[in-house]
Order: structure tokens, then sequence, then C-alpha cells
């Protein structure tokens, strides 16, 4: 049966992370899932929550309202923007004063959000929805022998209470994926829940790249062969900027670094460049991946 | 038509803030039937009941409606005022205008409106209210506890020694409980099993004691003052009475030091055959069913190592379980507690690493009966640790897993920082976490002061995680008292687990009938003024499966359960309530759907005369039955009527709301 989704590409992942937009595209069709794109979205709203709460929940209602116009539930693979809106969800769930007032806002361009609009994220997509079964059965290329580790992403896993896709303090839902795939997942390492860094980036961009830095060095230290992460914010820190990283804590770092869904393409046999592969900037050569099929 | 008197409470202002009372009893005083309304700011005490009784005799009243509180709290302080004064006791009406009411309505006028239809439908009931009698039930004077732990331990000799007969069933192989896993007690480090062993044995050698251990309450019958419970002994496969306890059976069994031991909480490993501890009560062994190779594959080698090794000739693999009927007319629950499973704190590291445990398998580590013979080691490589981090609180006050506080939890904590200051001397550094130190009881709070002035660093703050690094943990404090980070490396973490109901609660309850509240643990009849009651007469709680408890407040709550269930049993016969079923065999056609639903069991078919023929008819034990009101509503033709809650006393209630 086909499923289908308006994609909600976000801010990041259309402007510099096409490599996940790629993968996405590439990998989701071959489980049926088809991604369909909208016109007229918005910010998530997510960056003004620190100073205009009534303006992300307007943005994130809004984004809400016009899936729901199309009668399609929403894809949202950045974990950042998905955090937004399911915790507009959550919160106009139990406040329908607020919920009326955003509506009255959203009157101006005849959009109504009602709440009936789903929210998932790459993890639960291919974890709960697509399955692990069908994915196991698609793979043609495993990857075995592979040590991975997993980076979840704070958006994606807290807080507990608003509902997120993984378990808050123990996720295994992507290690559980991994070994779909052949690979050898990690499951879990001290440093697993550990921030990317990316949130400090504008402010305090030094201490955001000791964080990452941080990580990828005990990841290189454990003896880990490859990072995957879900979100493109975490991505942008461990992949593009690894070499800063490893120059701010004075470390060299040689963590081949991929979105899952670009393993998943391998595993699927697609081609490396479909998937956006030469567009990762850490060192992928180390895993000495064999060509698609 | 009967004569009704109707009386108002204000309750002082729990009623009177939000029903306009005076508006009230005006009302009511020109219902149909009702000669008298009366209001009074508490009608409950002295003068009010003066005033009841008075105004019964002014008015030669047939019945009363009291509009007050939920009957709960005083229907029996009302019944006895109304019998002081003449009228029936039982032909008395509670309007609950407090519970129902004004505690949970903001606006007067409309709580005031509501009072009145209460207040108007009780009436409707009153009007038909008959006088009843109350019937006796025989005692019998014999108790059943449930839990061989502390609460139950004292509770059975209390009674025991009251004179009645006890019958005391414990699930383990031994009684003792958690107590008997302690080291030491807080606050005066009195050693627990020395206070503990001299009871388990008095209990062991009692005479009015009957001990039932590696059994289980299985069904629970009847009601105050005769309770039936059939009781399942599980086969030790050890004849007990040849058994001498020497332990030559456990020296040979094919699987010695292979099986975790539960007692020893996995710090120390068993045999299949087994004593929990040394100075188990009874002083026999048992023969784990799970584990025990001739018992779950049929063969171990050429002839099981055990029946060999034992010169009494006290292995019987031939066992099978047994099930025990008694007759009790008092029951105490003392079935204890359990720790949160602390796989589910995940980010503490317990199911990660060997060197993360929990505050009980430390008091197996710190005894000198324990795996260890009391020397503290890290279970990871069974070096002397050079650091120890506590970390309290865990799962406890937290909202995602117990909300409560545990109670024991701060006290248990420092008390083994005590102790391990003791053992392990000055050059092992000893870190705690505290969100909040309650040393409430007495000599608490001197104890935490003496442990404040050892070399300990104490933080005030919740780590959010135990890191594992190489060779040690690294945990982050933020301690809120000096307003720092801290990052502490250690070797070893003790968790301070939180104290949950037992996993098996909710079955327990169903069993006895008793409810749970909220947080899962057996619910007590009032919270301040009936702490060991139930809502099902003649059951008792005792201990933690009431809520989480340090062992002094145990004890006392037992002693307490313990003189409750006397005063049942110490009395020949007790008044039962006359609400019960009865049958008007004019309308009974025999079908018997009255038969199948009873729980009680207290329904028969039986054979009458009838116009010259033998018909069937249901027959009603007024002793069995517990007023439930199953049957009455099950039967179709309405033939079958519980006295006090009849269809015509019902239903006239209903048409005054409803109209």
């Amino acid at each position: 049966m086909k499923k289908n989704y308006a994609l909600f590409p976000g801010c990041l992942m259309p402007t510099e992370q096409y490599a996940y937009e790629l993968s996405l595209r590439e990998t989701l069709p071959l489980f049926d899932v088809e991604l369909v794109d909208i016109e007229g979205f918005s910010c998530c709203g997510e960056p003004m929550k620190s100073v205009n709460q009534l303006l992300t929940l307007f943005l994130s209602a809004r984004n809400l309202a016009i899936a729901e116009k199309h009668h399609l539930n929403l894809f949202v693979p950045c974990a950042m923007c998905h955090l937004a809106l399911s915790e507009c969800k959550h919160i106009l769930e139990g406040d329908s004063v607020l919920k009326e007032r955003i509506n009255g806002m959203l009157a101006a361009e005849e959009l109504m959000y009602q709440g009936k609009c789903q929210v998932v994220h790459t993890v639960d997509l291919l974890h709960d929805i697509v399955g692990i079964d069908n994915i196991k059965q698609r793979v043609m290329q495993p990857l075995h022998g592979i040590k991975i580790a997993a980076h979840y992403g704070c958006h994606l896993i807290r807080p507990r209470e608003i509902g997120r896709p993984v378990d808050s303090e123990n996720p295994q839902k992507i290690e559980t994926i991994l070994k779909a795939l052949g690979a050898e997942p990690v499951r879990d390492y001290p440093q697993k829940l550990d921030c990317c860094g990316a949130p400090l980036l504008t402010n305090l961009p030094e201490s955001a790249l000791t964080k990452t830095g941080q990580k990828l060095q005990a990841i290189q230290e454990h003896g880990i062969q490859c990072l995957v992460d879900v979100c493109p914010w975490c991505h942008k820190m461990f992949d593009e900027r690894q070499t800063k990283a490893g120059e701010t804590i004075a470390i060299k770092l040689e963590v081949p670094v991929m979105y899952l869904t670009q393993l998943l393409g391998i595993a699927l046999g697609i081609d490396k460049e479909k998937l956006g592969l030469p567009l990762n900037h850490s060192p992928l050569e180390r895993l000495e991946l064999k060509d698609g099929v | 038509m009967q004569r009704v008197g109707v009386f108002v409470c204000h309750c002082g202002i729990n009623i009177g803030h939000t029903v306009d009372v005076k508006k009230v009893s005006e009302y009511a005083s020109h219902l149909d039937g009702v000669v008298v309304a009366k209001e009074y700011k508490y009608m409950c005490s002295d003068v009010g009941a003066t005033l009841i009784k008075d105004t019964i005799k002014d008015h030669k009243l047939d019945a009363i409606v009291i509009a007050a509180c939920s009957p709960r709290m005083h229907e029996h302080t009302f019944q006895r005022v109304a019998k002081d004064g003449g009228v029936n006791q039982y032909q008395v009406e509670i309007a609950n205008i407090r519970e129902q009411c004004s505690w949970v309505h903001g606006e007067e006028e409309q709580a005031t409106e509501k009072a009145k239809f209460i207040i108007k439908s009780a009436v409707a009931k009153a009007l038909e209210l008959e006088p009843l009698t109350a019937s006796s039930i025989k005692v019998i004077p014999q108790a059943l506890v449930i839990g061989g732990g502390i609460a139950g331990i004292q509770a059975a000799l209390d009674l025991g020694n009251d004179g009645f007969k006890v019958i005391l069933v414990e699930r383990e192989p031994s009684i003792g409980g958690h107590m008997a896993q302690l080291d030491k007690t807080f606050p005066t480090l009195d050693c627990s099993s020395c206070i503990l062993t001299p009871k388990m044995m008095e209990v062991a050698n009692h005479e009015q004691i009957e001990l039932f251990t590696y059994a289980e309450v299985t069904s629970v019958e009847g009601s105050i003052g005769n309770y039936t419970v059939k009781i399942r002994k599980k086969p030790r496969y050890i004849d007990v009475d040849k058994c001498t306890g020497c332990g030559d059976c456990a020296e040979a069994c094919r699987l010695k030091n292979r099986i975790p031991s539960e007692f020893d909480q996995g710090m120390g490993k068993r045999s299949a055959v087994y004593m929990p501890f040394p100075q188990a009560v009874p002083l026999k062994y048992c023969i784990d069913a799970s584990k025990c190779l001739f018992l779950t594959k049929g063969k171990c080698g050429e002839e099981p190592l055990c029946i060999k090794a034992c010169a009494q000739e006290a292995i019987n693999f031939n066992q099978h379980e047994e099930i025990v009927e008694r007759k009790v007319g008092a029951i105490i629950v003392a079935t204890g507690y359990d720790l949160l499973d602390l796989s589910r704190v995940f980010e503490y590291g317990y199911t990660t690493s060997p060197d993360v445990i929990s505050t009980l398998e430390l008091e197996r580590l710190i005894s000198s009966s324990g795996p260890t013979k009391g020397d503290i080691i890290r279970p990871s490589n069974q070096q002397k640790p050079r650091s120890v981090t506590f970390i309290l609180c865990v799962g406890s006050r937290d909202e995602t897993q117990c909300t409560w506080c545990c109670r024991i939890g701060c006290m248990s904590a420092l008390k083994n920082v005590y102790l391990l200051r003791e053992k392990l001397g000055d050059d092992v550094e000893i870190n705690l976490c505290y969100q909040d130190i309650r040393s409430f009881g007495k000599g608490y709070e001197e104890f935490y002061r003496k442990v404040r002035g050892l070399n300990v660093n104490i933080f005030r703050g919740q780590p959010s995680e135990v890191r594992r690094m190489s060779d040690h943990f690294k945990i982050d404090i933020f301690d809120i008292m000096t307003n720092k980070l801290f990052e502490v490396k250690t070797d070893m973490v003790v968790l301070v687990p939180a104290i949950t109901p037992r996993v098996d609660s909710e079955s327990v309850g169903r069993l006895l009938r008793l409810t749970l509240s909220g947080d899962g643990f057996f619910l007590e009849a009032h919270p301040k003024l009936r702490p060991m009651d139930t809502f099902v007469n003649g059951i008792f709680i005792a201990g933690c499966c009431q809520g989480p408890k340090d062992i002094q407040d145990t004890v006392s709550h037992a002693s307490g359960a313990a003189s409750r269930a006397a005063t049942i049993l110490s009395k020949p016969t007790l008044i039962a309530e006359p609400y019960v079923a009865f049958v008007e065999e004019d309308y009974c056609s025999g079908c018997g759907m009255c038969v199948t639903v009873c729980p009680a069991k207290a329904i028969d078919r039986v054979e009458k005369q009838s116009d010259g023929k033998t018909v069937l008819r249901a027959s009603v034990n007024e002793g069995l039955c517990q007023g439930c009101g199953l049957c009455t509503s099950t039967c179709p033709s309405g033939a079958i009527q519980q006295r006090g809650y009849k269809d015509k006393q019902l239903l006239p209630m209903i048409h005054e709301i409803a109209e």
C-alpha cells in the first residue's frame, strides 16, 4: 500500500544539507513511501522560541494547517522542526483558548488548525511504519562487519512529556535498523546522548566545536568505524565541521559520518552519487565501501 | 405515612460556605412526609446529637435524614444517636451534601440547588425505610497473617501473645523478609539479624503460631469473623521432619555456586538445593524446582548427588503441592514491598556495569554473613574500590517513575556511608548526591549530623547520568549549594532505589478484595485515623504494603494492626449489618441466575412445596451474604431483594431526582 506524506523540508536541508534530501528521495520510494511537495511552508518556528513563543506556535500551526488542508500527514526529516511541530501539537491540544487565538490568526490565509495531522520523523518512519522486516527483505549489500554508532540528537529524544519518536534515555530504534542492514551497531556508548554542539554555534562557536570534537574523539577512541545521524544540524557539525572541531580540541579527527538514509541507500544497493555521498566532508573512504550495483 | 425529620449540618464552613444551609433546611421542612427540619453547625457533636434525640421525641419521628458528610464518615455515629433517641438505627438515611456537593462545587446557588435534590431524594427513601434487626456472627478466634517479614512477625507475635491462634504464611522458604538482608539498622546501628533472629525463633517456637513457609494463600472466602482461607504449600522436595539443616546436600549439589542467590541480591551464588541464609527459620533446606537438574531435565548424572549426601534421607522428589484449609476471624496483610527495577533508570548504568549496585546489594556486601564475608569489593575486579558514590532518590520523587518518597533512602545511605568509612578506612573517597536529606525520625537528625562530620563529599544535586569510562565512572554533579559543577571520578556507584508496591499487589488485592491507592500500595480506610484498617471488614494491613516505612514505623503499624484484629477476635460474636439479600418466593421462578453471579456463594436453590408441587426456589444464606447487590440486579423478576436497598426504596430516590 502506498503511503503518502507531505515533505516538510525545513530550512537547512534545502539550503545546504542536500545529501539528506537526496538520500531520502532515493530510499523512501523503494518502501512505497511517496513524498509529496506542497507549496507554502514557512519556517518551523523553533529558532524564535526563546524570543516569541506565540510566533513560534503560529508558524508551527500554520505549517500543520497547510498539511491538514491537503489531507496529508507530515514527514519532517529535521529533528528540530520535528520538535517544534510536535510541541505545537502538544500545547494546542491542551489549550483550547490558545488554539482559538491561533486559528483566528490563521483565518487571514483561510487556514484552520485542527490537530489531525501526524508528524513523523525518519527514524519512526523507517522503524515503525516501514518496518524492520520490510527493510531486511530489501537489503542487497549487507554492511557486514562495520561497527557503527548512532547519534539521535537532543531534539529527537527530549522532552519525553510531549511524545518523541524514541525513548529519552535509552533510544534503540536506529540501532535496530542498523542491525537489519547487517551492520554491527554499538547499542550503548557513554557519549551516546551527548549534544552535537549545533545550538551553540552562533553565540559560542568555540564551545560548540569543543562539544562536537569531544564526542567525535570519544567515538574515535572507542574504535567505532562510522557515525550515523538523522538531523541536518547534527550532521553539519559532525561532518562538515569535523576538521574545525578537531582543530579546536587539538586532535586529528577522522570519523566517517553519514546520514542514516545514506547508509540505508548503500545497503539497498543505490549508487553512491545518487545518495549524495560525494557531498560528505568526513573521510568516508576509510570505510572502503563497495560501489553500488 | 412515616414521620420523617431532616437534620442539615453546616460542618463548620465545610458545607456552609457553598451551600445555603438555612435555605436548604427551610426547603426540606416543606417536603412531603417531613414533619420537621433543623440545621446545626456540627450535627455530629454532642449538642447536635442531643438536638436530634430531642427532636425525635418531640415530633414522634419514625425515620430521620441526616444531610451531612459521607456515610463512610459518620453513618455509625448517627445510627447510634437515632437508636438512643428511639428510632430504629436502620431508619437513618444519610444525604451526602459535603463530599458529593459542597466540596466539589464552587457556586453557592447551584450547590444549594443540588443539596436540595440530594435531600429530596433521601427523604423519598426514608419514607420507605423499615425497621431492621441486626443478626450476630460467631467469631472464629484465629487470625491469618500473610507475609513473614518484620511486619508479619510482629503482628503474629502480638496476636499469639494475646492468646489467639495465628496462621502465618510466608511464600519464601524462610521468614525474615527484607530486614534479614540488612546488616545494620539506622540510627542506632543495631545489628539487624541480632534483633530479628530472636523474634524469628520466637515465631517458630510459639505454641499459638502455626507457620507455613514456602506457601501462598490462594483463596479467601467469607467475611469478618468467619473467613475460610486456602493455603497452597509448595513442595520443598525435602522432608522437613528429617532435615537437620546440616547443608551436606547443598555442598554436594552439581549446581553448587552456579545459581545467583536471591537472598544475596545476586551478589553471591547458591546451589539448587539451598537455605536462603544461615539463620533461616525454619532451618530446613529447599530444592529450587525451576533450577534443579533432576526436576527440570529429569536426570542429574547417575543419581542426584544430594540424595547420596543426605544421611537423614530427607530428600524426596515425589513431594507434591498441598492445599490446606483454615478458618480465621481476621486477616492481617503484611506483604511488604519491592525495590524499583533499576534497569528502568537507564541513565545510571545499572544494567551496563556490575559496579553500579543498589543499596540492598551493598547491604549484602557489608554483611559479615554475606557473599564476601563483609569485604567491600568492586564486583567487576574483586578489588577494594578507591572511591564510592551514593546517588539518592533513584526513581523516587520522580514523575517518570515513582512520585513518592521512599522514606528510608536517606537514612539507609547515611548509615551505609558510616559503615563504609569504618570498613574501608580514610583513604577511600566517599561521595553522596542528594536532593533533600529527610532525617525525620527520633535520633535521625543527630545521626545525619554525625555523618556530615565524617570525611564525606556531600553534593546537593541529582546527577543526570553515570558515565562509564575505561576503568571508572565519571559523574557530573551540579551542586546547588555552592552553585558549581563538580566532576567526580568514582569506582563504584550505589543507587538508592525507590520503594514500589509488590509486583503482584494487584492480584493479591483482588484475592482479598482490597483497594489499591493511586501509587499501587494497599489503601487504608482513613489516612490518619484508620491507617491499619481496609475497606474490607476484618482485613487489616501492616507495614510497607500500605506505603513505604522504616523498621520502627513498620513495627508500630504491625502492632497496631494486631491490636485492631484483636478487637474483633476477642469478641465471641459480632453484630452483622442487616443489609443482606432475601427472596420473595412468590416471585421466584427458580431460574438460578442469582446463584451463578453470587461471589460469596451465599445462594442455593432448594426444593419447596407450592400448590402441592415440588418447585425450586432461591434461598439466601444470610450469614454468608456480603450485601453486594449483584443478585438483586441480576434477578429478572425482582424476586430477590436486599434489605435497606429494596427496589421500592431506591426507585423513589431516582424518581425524585429525575422528575
